[in-house]
């Protein structure tokens, strides 16, 4: 099979062209990179999205603390993980790092704070 | 009036703020003092949740908060002094800050001075729709602060106009929570934020770009009701037949960052006409001397990694100058030639290695960017991709430089 993709792993955003069969992915084209590679292999096979979003705070200095999922989860379950967070809440104070939902959905992926947010006051 | 007497003062506590101010600390200038209005450290950089910052200078892609906590460290590691919720109102030639805080009015005595106030968002003014004016019409960073950092909604159905960076992010940030975004119009016949985001933000969702299109009259009187879309002849104007409504509460604008230079103006720096920036030589020094810019105020940039490096090289030029009390003169006049659109610096002292950075007029690919000096090519580097929404950043050492006066054009050719 053949297909156009733009990496996506840095701004300089290549326009690539693949070419894969049932199981791996046999060449590509026109990047400027070695990243591509394992880009363009997951958008084909597993293609995943980290998400970043941000969740509530009790008695912090802020209303909000901004997190992201370690490392990427499946792109089909992007939504599920908004849903799963919508509802979480935190007490203040949070550190950047920390870990607000281990394991979030079964994705083995942790959803951390990407910021601190001290105590109000 | 208070006075106090400083080596480096830096206005602007944002990523380029606070990358001057390390580094003028690195390059040995004893007092560094960084003015911030806001109340944290960081700039724009807070509510930028999403990630993908850092990947030229850190080669990871990091959210905003974590980028601006590096700089936060380091800037708490070099002994930089800050003060929060301080507005300069006023800066002379002689660069003397006129600063307000709670604490009342004070006056800081720069040896140096370097101007880091970022960019201000183009609003409906700007672009001139016609309409009434109801409530749900925002600029896309307003909406990004609104929702990230204070928890608020703006709005159920979405539509976009202008497909810049900011606009792009937002498509994904208001489906995410919830949001139908219908479309994005862009007036041009390409989009004017990276593809990354393209294909992140809008293919992911299935959220179509609709080009040569805009927004012809905003609906509702009270609250936005709907939007007149339409497309744009290749000599403007509406094309007949195209025009189509569509209902929505929420019109978000992304259409142009300005850069924010009422600073700049009091203390009588040369502007660009072309940039919206100070004019700078190599050391990234504005007509004005001891007064430095880098950042947003200087030029627009796509990527706070380049933002950064040329705060670096500010904040060392500023430390320099406040120890040296000059720098060498630069009188070598950089000129955009054919294919380029604006070219930073504009003047060129030929002593050091320049990072000269560039936008070209329009989309083109396996092109050479070709510096010539007086006729004479110094360098020339192959581009594959050539995008007016990708800044380009080329290095060219200070060997190829002749020194004195003189004229360095930079064109895109074959």
């Amino acid at each position: 099979m053949k297909g156009k993709f733009v990496c996506v792993v840095c701004p300089t955003s290549c326009d690539v062209n693949a070419e894969w069969n049932e199981t791996e992915l046999l060449s590509i084209d026109h990047a400027q990179c070695k990243l591509a590679w394992e880009f363009i292999r997951g958008e084909i096979f597993d293609p995943r999205r980290t998400v970043t979003t941000s969740i509530m705070v009790d008695g912090g200095e802020l209303p909000l603390v901004s997190v992201k999922t370690r490392t990427p989860v499946p792109k089909a379950q992007v939504l599920a993980v908004m849903d799963r967070l919508a509802d979480v809440m935190v007490r203040a104070p949070v550190d950047i790092g920390e870990v607000i939902v281990p394991d979030v959905l079964g994705t083995g992926s942790d959803v951390v704070a990407t910021r601190k947010v001290k105590h109000k006051g | 009036m208070r006075t106090e007497a400083v080596d480096v003062a830096i206005v602007g506590g944002g990523p380029s703020g606070m990358a001057a101010a390390v580094a003028a600390r690195r390059a040995g200038a004893e007092k560094v003092v960084l003015l911030e209005r806001g109340e944290q450290l960081g700039g724009i950089l807070n509510q930028c949740i999403h990630d993908g910052f850092g990947t030229k200078v850190f080669e990871q892609a990091l959210t905003g908060p974590e980028y601006a906590q590096i700089y936060i460290d380091r800037m708490e590691e070099t002994g930089v002094s800050y003060a929060l919720n301080t507005m300069v109102l006023d800066l002379s030639p002689e660069r003397e800050l006129t600063v307000c805080s709670s604490q009342g009015l004070r006056q800081i005595n720069a040896k140096a001075v370097v101007l880091c106030m970022g960019c201000r968002e183009r609003t409906r003014g700007a672009i001139r729709i016609p309409g009434h004016r109801p409530a749900g019409v925002y600029t896309a960073g307003v909406v990004q602060y609104y929702m990230n950092l204070r928890n608020l909604a703006v709005g159920r159905r979405v539509v976009i106009l202008g497909s810049g960076d900011v606009g792009l992010i937002m498509a994904r940030r208001l489906t995410l929570e919830g949001a139908q975004v219908l479309c994005v119009a862009e007036i041009l016949p390409y989009p004017s934020g990276l593809a990354r985001n393209i294909v992140q933000c809008l293919d992911d969702f299935d959220i179509p770009l609709y080009l040569r299109t805009t927004v012809v009259e905003i609906h509702g009187r009270d609250r936005v009701t709907g939007v007149t879309l339409a497309q744009i002849g290749p000599h403007g104007g509406i094309v007949p037949g195209t025009k189509r409504l569509v209902e929505c509460d929420t019109l978000l604008l992304s259409v142009g960052l300005i850069p924010e230079n009422e600073l700049s103006k009091k203390a009588r720096v040369a502007l660009s006409p072309v940039t919206g920036g100070p004019v700078v030589d190599d050391h990234l020094q504005t007509s004005v001397p001891g007064v430095f810019t880098a950042g947003n105020a200087l030029q627009v940039h796509d990527l706070v990694d380049y933002a950064c490096l040329e705060a670096e090289r500010a904040g060392a030029s500023a430390a320099r100058y406040a120890m040296a009390g000059r720098l060498p003169a630069a009188e070598i006049a950089v000129r955009p030639g054919q294919g380029i659109r604006y070219v930073v610096p504009q003047l060129v002292s030929g002593t050091e290695s320049v990072d000269f950075s560039m936008r070209v007029v329009s989309p083109d690919h396996d092109r050479y960017v070709i510096f010539r000096r007086d006729g004479h090519e110094l360098r020339r580097m192959k581009e594959n991709v050539l995008a007016p929404a990708s800044m380009l950043r080329i290095r060219v050492r200070s060997d190829r430089f002749q020194r004195g006066a003189g004229e360095l054009t930079v064109e895109v050719g074959a």
